[in-house]
């Protein structure tokens, strides 16, 4: 290629065709990102291993054995929740910093077959638990247009190794939104899939009924290519779906005219307290999808004034269950943080974490509902930018609260609902930092939501300049 | 309705007399005063869950597998 340092900001897509244009080698390509993490991840925190030795040698195999696909030989990162065979998932806690994992998670042996190549580990929030992403154990992952501001979190490395460059794609988690708030304040593309459409099996979980693989992209059509190789069923997950997949990829194109189409626009929480410029940048997305012929509608949601009480009287009750084995025996390892969230989780009467999970379905059906006279629901993906790292509480017109809350104020409710939600994002504050929009599909509607999400994503007006890294 | 503040004692009593594991008076001080910032307030989560015991949720089960009307493989 005529000059590689472009190359760390190439889509999947354009780095498949250099591939198989012959521009470059996979050896090559690996090397370009591990040579970049190498420079960046001081600075970023974004790895908390890299795998220079292994990532090098399955570069060397698969030149020689020639493949096909868009992620043959494409390099990835894994949030470090996500097991990889012989390779340590320490899920950014002391507890687990000698936790060597025995098998690939099920999403690593997708993309492994799929020829990917994986990177290393990436940066968290100590077992997923908090939206900051502050950690610590390996220090805080910073957000790529401004050092001084959170990545966002909890997949925080995962947003900050593409947002940075070293990495064409990530993968997280999302319990509460912790694929999209970083997604959103980090200038990227973040998905979180219907619950059970990617299998968790070999992933650590942070609280089963919650807990979503996620993706993280530079588009939305590198969204689907990675989509469409994680969303096969795996019958060994038993919160895996076996619904048959749709064919995400061909179908992200589909959308130009939006005749006869409607967008659901929540008013009430999702559009209250929010900062102005991120408000008018959603309102600018909202204009456009008119503009090509959608008609758009103002729904009603559930009271969500709740949503997080029920998200929380759900996780640690249940984080509490997964946690007590090691609780018992380390209990002085884990962040103090985390573990008064786990003696919160005893408090919980059963009546109270069950009642949560009988307003999750509550919850899932009133968005049914809402699903049935609409095509998407678009809300503000946060009400925020990137906060300053170190900060605690945030005000944004008139509400005050804890900028972990804020963080998450309008995508957990969609983890509790389980419907597919992607973050993309909307442009840049006069901040110069990244806004979202989060646009909120059918259950097993990924195709026509990522379909909805390109022909916004690919419109000009809503493109981010590169953040300024050197 | 607003219920009694939680105390220290009353948290450990649940560790210790439940079969549950004994967190240290340090650990659940922060649910009765916090200062980490992370459990803002503990008195205040059960006065919500209070007031979400007042919503009619009739014989509604608590959360299962997706499912979409057009769904037929997952059954």
């Amino acid at each position: 290629m005529s000059d590689v340092t472009e190359v760390c900001w190439l889509t999947v897509r354009q780095l498949s065709r250099a591939l198989v244009n012959g521009e470059i080698s996979i050896h090559d390509l690996v090397n370009v990102f591990l040579a970049r993490a190498a420079e960046f991840n001081p600075a970023s925190k974004a790895f908390i291993d890299v795998y220079a030795d292994s990532a090098r040698a399955h570069a060397s195999t698969l030149a020689e054995q020639p493949g096909s696909g868009m992620l043959y030989g494409i390099p990835y990162g894994l949030k470090d929740l996500i097991d990889i065979k012989d390779h340590r998932t320490s899920a950014g806690s002391a507890v687990f910093i000698d936790n060597i994992a025995s098998e690939d998670a099920h999403v690593v042996s997708q993309l492994t077959a799929a020829g990917a190549v994986c990177l290393g580990k990436l940066n968290l929030h100590e077992f997923a638990y908090g939206a900051t992403g502050e950690n610590a154990l390996y220090g805080t992952a910073v957000n790529a247009y401004d050092s001084s501001r959170l990545a966002g979190g909890s997949s925080s490395g995962s947003a900050a190794a593409v947002a940075w460059g070293l990495s064409p794609f990530a993968l997280g988690t999302d319990t509460g939104g912790s694929v999209r708030s970083p997604a959103a304040l980090s200038g990227l593309v973040g998905l979180k899939p219907t619950y059970g459409r990617i299998s968790m099996r070999g992933v650590t979980p942070y609280s089963w009924s919650l807990d979503h693989l996620g993706i993280l992209s530079r588009d939305v059509r590198d969204c689907a290519v990675i989509l469409q190789t994680l969303a096969e069923p795996d019958l060994a997950d038993p919160g895996s779906t076996n619904r048959p997949t749709d064919h995400y990829l061909s179908e992200v194109d589909s959308l130009e005219d939006l005749t006869g189409r409607s967008i659901g626009v929540p008013r009430q929480f999702f559009y209250e307290h929010v900062d102005p410029e991120i408000l008018s940048a959603t309102e600018r997305v909202i204009s456009f999808l008119e503009k090509k012929g959608a008609t758009v509608r103002e729904v009603e949601t559930p009271d969500l004034n709740f949503s997080r009480t029920v998200s929380l009287t759900i996780q640690m009750p249940e984080a509490l269950s997964f946690h007590m084995p090691w609780l018992e025996q380390r209990a002085g390892d884990y962040g103090e943080d985390f573990r008064t969230g786990l003696a919160l989780g005893q408090q919980i009467l059963a009546e109270h974490y069950v009642r949560a999970k009988r307003l999750m379905t509550h919850y899932r059906t009133q968005i049914d509902d809402v699903l049935e006279t609409v095509d998407i629901l678009i809300t503000p993906s946060t009400p925020i930018v990137a906060p300053k790292i170190g900060a605690v509480e945030v005000e944004t017109e008139g509400l005050t609260e804890p900028v972990g809350n804020a963080m998450m104020r309008f995508t957990n409710f969609f983890n509790t609902t389980g419907h597919p939600a992607i973050s993309i994002p909307s442009g840049m504050h006069s901040l110069g930092l990244p806004m979202g929009v989060q646009l909120v599909g059918k259950a097993f509607g990924e195709a026509s939501l990522l379909a909805f999400a390109h022909l916004i994503n690919s419109q000009w007006q809503f493109k981010l300049p590169l953040p300024k890294i050197n | 309705m607003p219920k009694d503040k939680p105390t220290l004692e009353l948290l450990r009593t649940v560790g210790d007399t439940f079969g549950a594991h004994p967190f240290s008076d340090e650990d659940l001080s922060e649910l009765v005063e916090p200062k980490l910032g992370m459990i803002t307030s503990f008195k205040d989560l059960m006065d919500e869950l209070d007031q979400l015991r007042t919503i009619d949720l009739g014989a509604l089960p608590p959360a299962l597998e997706i499912k979409t009307k057009d769904s037929t493989s997952d059954e």
